[in-house]
């Protein structure tokens, strides 16, 4: 049993946002954040911890969980206790915010994926591959470029009264075709409808091609955050979409679950976490890469150097620098950048 | 007289039967270096960009060859190794399409390799080919020999199970101090105890066996679950794999894959079937999808893993952790519960 000051953290690290969530002692979300990754995962990471510091300053971290396309990273600043991929923390948070779901629809920043879970089980999952037209960057570029903010996307494009039909294929194409039909003087609102349109099309086309989707769908990921793509999926799919509250950190909050699992697996002794603690923050990390010359592959490895010593390495194929073996190599070996 | 032969696309499948014929020659036949990050690069510069990426990779292993001191490099026009099957389009263009690639000055040896005309003109052309180069009639007759021995010998290794590395070794030196080689990966999520599945990964060999390629997907898999290749699926399994389809599948490699994709998908014993693609390759934009057709009528994991000449590596590693995950996972359900409920 957990007592009041206690909490697992989960933190998942994505290209655009950088998410952190408190579970408390009766698995409720005590805090959720979401961050702006802006290119600079460490110091998000960083801020993300100060901000949770500032609040919560009697907190016990008792797990750590990290996902993400940064987990690695993030692990190794952290001291995470589990590491997973985005697919399974999506999952494992889905269903147990809600038990039965059976599909996941999940639009990030920079990915889109598909899960389909049949009693709690995963049994098939997609990811888009290397074209990002059906993900949230897109709208957020568009927004820009129409000038409004993304907060307004969503909202206008349910005001819609007749959609445009806009090419959803390429994200490129999308672009050339909305031009088109705001200069034949369309107006914002079926514009921005028919984006949505556009891009659940070309979701379910390339990431749901041939996945099963039954009931109940839920929708997660920051671009659920817009109604406007909501409604063009329930459109769609002709079933109704549920938007958990945590929309927007359904990926931290799986991986602070999996943490408690972890941990709790091993009960009765209670394994201590592998956390190096909230002063964390006040700790200055550097990255640096340099090619090794070993061989002809020249990989690139990347170090984490707290305070001279060295965290974590990798990047490397064979396993020298990962694994350790590379501090007796001579320093002549490898090139500086 | 030293001969080159580039370690990409037909390598993984006949490098035997070719040395057995140089040995039998008596002439030497090496391959190039292990693909490796400046091959890739310079392959990428030489190959057509319309091109898929082993034939990208065999321009990078081109150039390797002519540091290596050969005097002419062997590029063999495979059209058809076995009865009723072409390979594919790509590997029929060989060599013109990588002239490009070929360093100014270097000699190439070619010969057309179709077995659809009869075994009696396959003789005649390794005759030919072997009076071009000052070799006797006998001398060629011979080679063939060995190389077929080879051949069998190899591929005869493979059904046996041993790896790709053990069984090549022997006809590839270069090969036997290679294998074995692994990555690790510091993960303290490991779960020692989870269950260990097997796995079976189908695709091209040039693409399943090339590990700088294949981002080294082979040992990170082989991390968590036992893998199997179509290779070493022996030639009934596939004939059953393959029946029910309407029409058969004339290139070599797809019908291969598509026989023994679908033998592993109905095999008991193999938790999950990842196929591995690249981008551009004509023959697996189709076999995948029917065997992902399979897949789903059997209810067994199946995934799709598509290569291109990237080296970030992050998005596969979450694709097959997800993968594996999502596998053991239903493993452990239907071992707990009553099977395929």
């Amino acid at each position: 049993m957990l007592l009041g000051n206690e909490y697992y953290l989960g933190v998942d690290v994505g290209s655009v946002s950088t998410n952190l969530v408190l579970l408390d002692y009766e698995e409720q979300v005590a805090e959720a954040l979401y961050l702006r990754t802006m290119g600079r995962p460490m110091q998000t990471i960083k801020e993300g911890l100060k901000q949770l510091r500032a609040k919560f300053p009697q907190a016990r971290i008792i797990g750590v969980g990290t996902t993400g396309s940064a987990r690695q990273l993030a692990a190794t600043l952290l001291g995470a206790d589990v590491v997973k991929n985005e697919i399974t923390a999506h999952a494992v948070a889905a269903s147990r915010v809600h038990p039965g779901v059976q599909t996941i629809l999940e639009i990030g920043g920079q990915d889109s994926k598909i899960i389909c879970l049949r009693d709690g089980v995963v049994v098939d999952f997609a990811m888009n591959t290397v074209c990002a037209a059906g993900t949230g960057s897109f709208l957020d570029q568009q927004a820009g470029r129409l000038g409004i903010p993304i907060e307004q996307f969503g909202p206008l494009a349910i005001e819609a009264q007749h959609p445009v039909r806009i090419a959803g294929r390429c994200s490129v194409f999308a672009e050339s075709d909305m031009i088109h039909k705001q200069q034949l003087g369309h107006s914002l609102e079926d514009i921005l409808a028919g984006l949505c349109q556009a891009m659940v099309r070309n979701y379910l086309n390339n990431v749901g091609k041939n996945k099963d989707i039954r009931g109940p769908i839920l929708f997660q990921g920051g671009v659920a955050a817009n109604p406007g793509i909501r409604k063009a999926f329930e459109e769609e799919l002709g079933q109704e979409i549920i938007i958990p509250k945590h929309f927007a950190v359904m990926g931290a909050l799986g991986a602070a679950y999996l943490a408690q699992e972890k941990l709790a697996r091993a009960q009765g002794e209670r394994t201590a976490s592998r956390f190096r603690g909230l002063q964390v923050v006040d700790t200055e990390f550097q990255a640096s890469s340099f090619d090794c010359s070993g061989c002809a592959n020249h990989c690139e490895v990347v170090e984490i150097l707290q305070d001279q010593t060295i965290l974590a390495r990798w990047g490397d194929r064979c396993g020298k620098w990962s694994s350790g073996k590379g501090e007796q190599g001579s320093v002549s070996e490898v090139n500086v950048r | 007289m030293k001969v080159g032969y580039p370690r990409a696309v037909h390598y993984y499948d006949y490098f035997p039967f070719w040395a057995g014929f140089f040995q039998g020659l008596d002439l030497e036949l090496i391959a190039s270096p292990l693909t490796n990050r400046k091959i890739l690069e310079q392959g990428l510069k030489k190959a057509s960009d319309e091109t898929c990426l082993p034939i990208k990779l065999l321009a990078g292993h081109i150039q390797a060859l002519s540091g290596m001191g050969v005097d002419a490099l062997f590029l063999p026009r495979m059209v058809s190794v076995e009865e009723k099957t072409y390979l594919c389009p790509k590997l029929l263009g060989l060599p013109e399409s990588v002239f490009a690639a070929v360093p100014e000055g270097m000699r190439i040896l070619t010969l057309d390799f179709n077995v659809r005309l009869g075994k009696r003109r396959v003789i005649r052309t390794l005759e030919e080919f072997a009076e071009g180069l000052g070799k006797t009639r006998a001398e060629a007759r011979q080679g063939f020999l060995l190389a077929q021995n080879w051949q069998e010998r190899y591929e005869s290794r493979r059904h046996e199970g041993r790896s790709f590395g053990e069984s090549m070794g022997e006809f590839d030196p270069r090969l036997a101090g290679e294998a074995g080689r692994t990555i690790r990966f510091d993960n303290p999520d490991r779960d020692e105890s989870a269950a260990v599945l097997t796995v079976a990964l189908v695709g091209h060999p040039y693409l399943t066996q090339d590990n700088y390629a294949n981002l080294n997907l082979v040992a990170k898999l082989g991390e968590r679950a036992h893998v199997r290749f179509i290779e070493e699926m022996e030639p009934q399994g596939i004939e059953q794999g393959l029946q029910g389809l309407h029409k058969s599948v004339f290139w070599s490699h797809a019908r291969k894959i598509m026989g023994a994709g679908a033998a592993y998908i109905g095999d008991e014993a193999v938790d999950g079937v990842i196929y591995l693609s690249c981008f551009g390759c004509g023959t697996d934009s189709m076999t995948q999808d029917m065997v992902a057709r399979i897949a789903r009528q059997q209810h067994k994991p199946y995934m799709v893993l598509t290569l291109d000449e990237h080296s970030g590596e992050a998005g596969l590693v979450t694709r097959l952790e997800a993968f594996l995950d999502m596998t053991e996972r239903r493993v452990q359900r239907e071992s707990n519960f009553s099977a395929h409920g």
